[in-house]
C-alpha cells in the first residue's frame, strides 16, 4: 500500500449560503486546488448526504467535476448519512494508496437550509430505521436525548457537563473565520440565570437549544496525493497514517449495552492499529459533537479518557486549548456547524491547519498528531482517521 | 382484533430480532426467511426517554414523547410515550395504534402507557 | 395660520402609562435592557433602521423600510398613539420593537426589527411589547401580523396565535392574527422573561446614548440569492397544509 498525503485543503464558511450545491461545492475544491497548487486531478469523490432529496439534483459529482472543467476525471458521489465525508475521504485514500491515482479531490457539501428546519431535521432523520425508529417521529436530537439520559443516570453527567461542552466549543468558534456560530455564549446566560430557560429551552429532553449543532450549509475539500506527487508539490508532508471505519445496529435499541458506542471504539481502534498510534499520541482531535453529549462520549470510546470519565476530564479542561487533548479548537460542529455531507471533510480541514501550524489563535503548540471521529447515523457508521505531520 | 407488532424468531437457533433482518445477528444462516413470527410482548419497563420539542412537519401535535422500552422476554423497542411524567424504570404497558400520519397513510406502531 | 393646520393634522394623544425598564441575561451572559423610547431619541434610531432598508433577506427591507416610515411620522406627530421601546446591550441597540394603541382595550402590533441575531433579541423585545399592552395599558388583545417565515415561527407559533382573519390588519391590510390575554398568561412562564428595577448603572447606560450595534445584518452577497431558492424556504407552507387538513382555510 502507497502512502497517501493531504496536498491541499479549502473551505467556505459555514452559514446559511444562497449558492448552488454544485458551485459550494466548487469554492471549496478551488481554494483546495489553489492550495496544492494543481489544476487537474485523477478522481473526484464528492461527499454529500441530502442532494437528491433536499436540492432536487442528482449525480452531484458529475456536476461538480464539471463546473471545475476537472472533466475527464472519473467523479463519484459519496452518501453516507453524516458520515460521508469521512467515508469520501477512506475512498479517496484508497485509490491513492492502491496506486490507481496520483491525486484525488475530496469535498463534501451540504446545502440543507435551503428547507425550513424542521424539513432539515426529518431530513436527517431519514437515517434511523424506517419501520422501528422513523415512523415514530424519531429524530437525531430525540437518538441524542434518550442516549444522554442513560449516560447521566448511569455515569453521573449533567446539564452542566453538556453546557460546557456547548460553550467550550461555541467560544472556540470564535476563533475561527469559517465557523457558522460566531456569537459567545456563557453558562450565566445558558444554564443560570432566570433567562436560561427561555434563552435555552429543550429540544428534546434534557438535550437544549445549546446543545445541538445548528444547521449549516457549506463545502470542504481535501487533496490526497501520492508520496512522489506531495514531494513534487512541495506543501507540508501531513500524511494519512491510519483509516477504520466500523459499523453498528441500524436500530439503536438493538445494542446490548446501550451506553456503548462499539463503532466509534472499533473505528478508532483500528486506525490507531494502522497508524502504529496509541490515543496518548494525540496532540489536537475533532469528533463529532453533532450533540453535545457526543463529544463526551466519543472522547471515550477513542481511548482519551476512560469510559464514564469523559465529563471529568472536561471539567478539569483537558479538552480545551492548552490541555492535554484539545478537542474540537475549532469550533466543532456545534460552533463551525454541520452541513453534514461536508463535516467529515471540514474534520480532516482543521486537523491539516493545525499540523500545518496555521491555526492561528486556536493552534494547538508542536501539534504533530490528529484526529478525526466522523460519526454517521446514530452511531451506526464511524470513520476515524489519524492524521501525521512529517518533518 | 388487537394489533401486533411482531419480532422474528430464527428457526435454526430461536434467536428473536426486532425490527425485522433477512439473516440472522446469531447464527448468520443464510436460507431465505427462516423466522417465525412471534408476538412481542405488550408489558415492560421504560429504559430511557424524552420529549421532542422540534417535530418533522407531518406532525400536528406541539411536542412528542418517545422512549426505549424493555420488554418482558429482555427485548427492547422503541415507542411512542403518552405519559405525562415518564420516569426510568416505571412499568408501561403498549398498544398498537397510528404514530404517524401522512396525508393517506397510516403507520402502526406501539404507543407505550403507564401501566 | 400654518400654526392652526398643524394643529389639524396632529393627532391628540391618548393617555397611555409609561413601560417600567427591564433587563435580563442573554445567553451571551450580557444583560440586555429594554427601555422605552421617548420621541426625541428617535432620530438616533433611525440611523440605524436606515441601513437595513437594504438588506435584501429575512425581510429586513420590508420590515426595516415600514419601521422607518413609523418612526418617522411619529417623530414628525403624524402617527396615533404609538410607542418604541428599544433593546440595549451595553448600550448599543439590539432591537427595536414599536405599536399603538387602538382602543382602550385593543392593541396592535406594528414592528419587531432585531439589529443583533442569535440570541433572541428580538423575541426578547416582542415579549416585553406584549407585556407593555397587557400589563400595563390593560388591553384585552392585541392585533399581530407577521411579514417574516422568521416571525411567523416566533409569534404565530411560538404564542400559538388565534385567527382574526375577517379584521385587516394596518399593516397593509392583511389578515390578523390575535395574541389575547389568556394566552398570554400561558406563555408567561416559558416565553416572557426580565427583572425589575434595572440596577442604576446599567439603566444608566442605556439611557446615556443609543449607540450603534457593532454587527448589524448586512446585505446578502448576491441581491438576487433570496429568490433562488425553488422551494418555499419557510414552515408557511406547512401550516396551510396543516389548515388544509383541519377542514380548510376559508372558515378560518
Ligand atoms: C424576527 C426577528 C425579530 C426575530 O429575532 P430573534 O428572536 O432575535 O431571532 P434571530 O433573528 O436571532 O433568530 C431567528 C432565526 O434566525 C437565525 N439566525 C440567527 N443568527 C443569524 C444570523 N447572524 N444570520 C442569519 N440568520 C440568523 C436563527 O438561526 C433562527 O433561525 P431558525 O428560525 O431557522 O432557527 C428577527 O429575525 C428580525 O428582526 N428579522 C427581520 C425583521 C422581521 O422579520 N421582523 C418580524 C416581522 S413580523
Ligand atoms: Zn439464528
Amino acid at each position: 500500500m502507497r502512502d497517501v498525503y493531504v496536498a491541499g485543503i479549502g473551505i467556505t464558511t459555514f452559514t446559511r449560503l444562497e449558492f448552488a450545491l454544485s458551485e459550494i461545492a466548487s469554492y471549496a475544491s478551488m481554494m483546495a486546488l489553489k492550495d496544492a497548487g494543481i489544476t487537474e486531478v485523477d478522481q473526484v469523490y464528492v461527499a454529500n448526504m441530502g442532494a437528491p432529496r433536499v436540492n432536487h439534483q442528482t449525480a452531484l459529482a458529475s456536476a461538480v467535476v464539471d463546473s471545475l472543467s476537472l472533466t475527464p476525471a472519473g467523479a463519484a458521489a459519496i452518501e453516507n448519512g453524516p458520515a460521508s465525508g469521512g467515508s469520501a475521504i477512506k475512498a479517496g485514500f484508497q485509490a491513492v494508496a492502491s496506486g490507481m491515482d496520483d491525486v484525488v479531490l475530496v469535498v463534501g457539501v451540504e446545502r440543507m437550509r435551503e428547507v425550513n428546519g424542521l424539513e432539515a431535521t426529518d431530513f436527517v432523520a431519514t437515517l434511523t430505521h424506517p419501520i422501528a425508529e422513523y415512523i415514530y417521529g424519531v429524530t437525531l436530537p430525540a437518538h441524542a436525548a434518550m442516549f444522554t439520559r442513560l449516560y447521566m443516570d448511569k455515569y453521573g453527567v449533567t446539564e452542566r457537563h453538556l453546557a460546557m461542552v456547548g460553550v467550550k466549543n461555541q467560544n472556540a468558534a470564535l476563533n475561527n473565520e469559517w465557523a457558522h456560530l460566531q456569537q459567545e455564549i456563557s453558562l450565566e446566560g445558558i444554564l443560570d440565570s432566570p433567562e436560561a430557560m427561555t434563552n435555552n429551552p429543550y429540544v428534546a429532553e434534557p438535550l437544549r437549544f445549546f446543545d445541538a449543532c445548528p444547521v449549516s450549509d457549506g463545502g470542504a475539500a481535501i487533496i490526497l496525493v501520492s508520496e512522489e506527487k506531495a514531494k513534487e508539490l512541495g506543501r507540508p508532508l501531513i500524511k494519512i497514517s491510519g483509516v477504520g471505519q466500523a459499523t453498528d445496529t441500524h436500530a439503536v435499541h438493538e445494542r446490548e449495552e446501550p451506553t456503548d458506542l462499539l463503532a466509534v471504539r472499533k473505528a478508532a481502534a483500528d486506525a490507531f492499529e494502522m497508524a502504529g498510534l496509541t490515543p496518548d499520541d494525540v496532540d489536537v482531535a475533532e469528533l463529532h459533537d453533532a450533540f453535545t453529549i457526543l463529544e463526551i462520549v466519543e472522547s471515550e470510546e477513542v481511548g482519551f479518557f476512560p469510559k464514564g470519565e469523559g465529563h471529568i476530564a472536561l471539567e478539569k479542561g483537558e479538552t480545551a486549548l492548552g490541555g492535554k487533548i484539545p478537542i474540537n479548537v475549532g469550533g466543532g460542529l456545534k460552533g463551525r456547524g454541520h452541513p453534514v455531507g461536508a463535516t467529515g471533510v471540514a474534520q480532516a480541514w482543521e486537523i491539516v491547519t493545525q499540523l500545518r501550524g496555521d491555526g492561528g489563535e486556536r493552534q494547538v503548540e508542536g501539534a504533530n498528531v490528529g484526529f478525526t471521529c466522523n460519526f454517521g447515523g446514530f452511531g451506526n457508521n464511524v470513520v476515524c482517521l489519524t492524521f501525521e505531520k512529517e518533518a | 382484533m388487537a394489533r401486533e407488532i411482531y419480532a422474528y424468531k430464527c428457526r435454526l437457533c430461536d434467536t428473536m430480532h426486532y425490527p425485522f433482518r433477512m439473516v440472522c445477528k446469531n447464527c448468520k444462516q443464510n436460507d431465505f426467511f427462516e423466522f417465525d413470527t412471534v408476538p412481542l410482548p405488550k408489558e415492560g419497563k421504560l429504559l430511557t426517554f424524552t420529549r421532542v420539542y422540534n417535530l418533522p412537519p407531518q406532525y400536528e401535535v406541539p411536542t412528542l414523547g418517545l422512549g426505549i422500552v424493555e420488554l418482558e422476554n429482555g427485548m427492547r423497542m422503541l415507542g411512542q410515550l403518552d405519559i405525562d411524567e415518564p420516569k426510568a424504570g416505571m412499568a408501561v404497558k403498549g398498544s398498537v395504534e397510528i404514530v404517524r400520519q401522512e396525508t393517506y397513510d397510516g403507520y402502526y406502531g406501539m404507543v407505550f402507557r403507564s401501566a | 395660520m400654518s400654526v392652526d393646520l398643524e394643529k389639524i393634522l396632529r393627532p391628540i394623544p391618548a393617555e397611555m402609562a409609561p413601560y417600567e425598564p427591564k433587563y435580563m441575561l442573554l445567553a451571551s451572559g450580557e444583560a440586555a435592557v429594554v427601555r422605552a423610547v421617548d420621541r426625541d431619541e428617535i432620530p438616533d434610531l433611525l440611523k440605524h433602521v436606515e441601513p437595513l432598508l437594504h438588506v435584501e433577506r429575512d425581510y429586513y427591507d420590508v420590515v426595516a423600510s415600514r419601521v422607518y416610515a413609523e418612526l418617522l411620522s411619529h417623530y414628525q406627530y403624524r402617527f396615533q398613539d404609538q410607542y418604541v421601546l428599544a433593546v440595549q446591550v451595553d448600550g448599543e441597540l439590539a432591537a427595536i420593537v414599536n405599536g399603538r394603541q387602538v382602543t382602550p382595550t385593543l392593541g396592535l402590533s406594528l414592528h419587531t426589527l432585531a439589529l443583533r441575531r442569535g440570541l433572541r433579541v428580538g423575541a426578547h423585545a416582542f415579549a416585553a411589547k406584549m407585556e407593555y399592552h397587557f400589563d400595563v395599558l390593560g388591553h384585552d388583545e392585541v392585533l399581530i401580523v407577521a411579514e417574516s417565515p422568521i416571525g411567523f415561527r416566533r409569534w404565530m407559533i411560538e404564542y400559538k396565535l388565534e385567527k382574526r382573519f375577517e379584521i385587516p390588519h394596518e399593516l397593509g391590510g392583511v389578515p390578523s392574527w390575535a395574541l389575547t390575554r389568556e394566552l398570554f398568561d400561558a406563555a408567561r412562564s416559558s416565553l416572557v422573561v426580565g427583572r425589575r428595577p434595572v440596577p442604576p448603572e446599567i439603566l444608566e447606560k442605556a439611557m446615556e446614548a443609543i449607540l450603534p450595534p457593532s454587527d448589524p445584518p448586512t446585505p446578502a452577497l448576491d441581491p438576487l440569492s433570496a429568490t433562488r431558492s425553488k422551494y418555499d424556504p419557510t414552515a408557511t407552507a406547512l401550516m396551510v397544509e396543516r389548515w388544509a387538513m383541519e377542514g380548510g382555510m376559508q372558515d378560518a
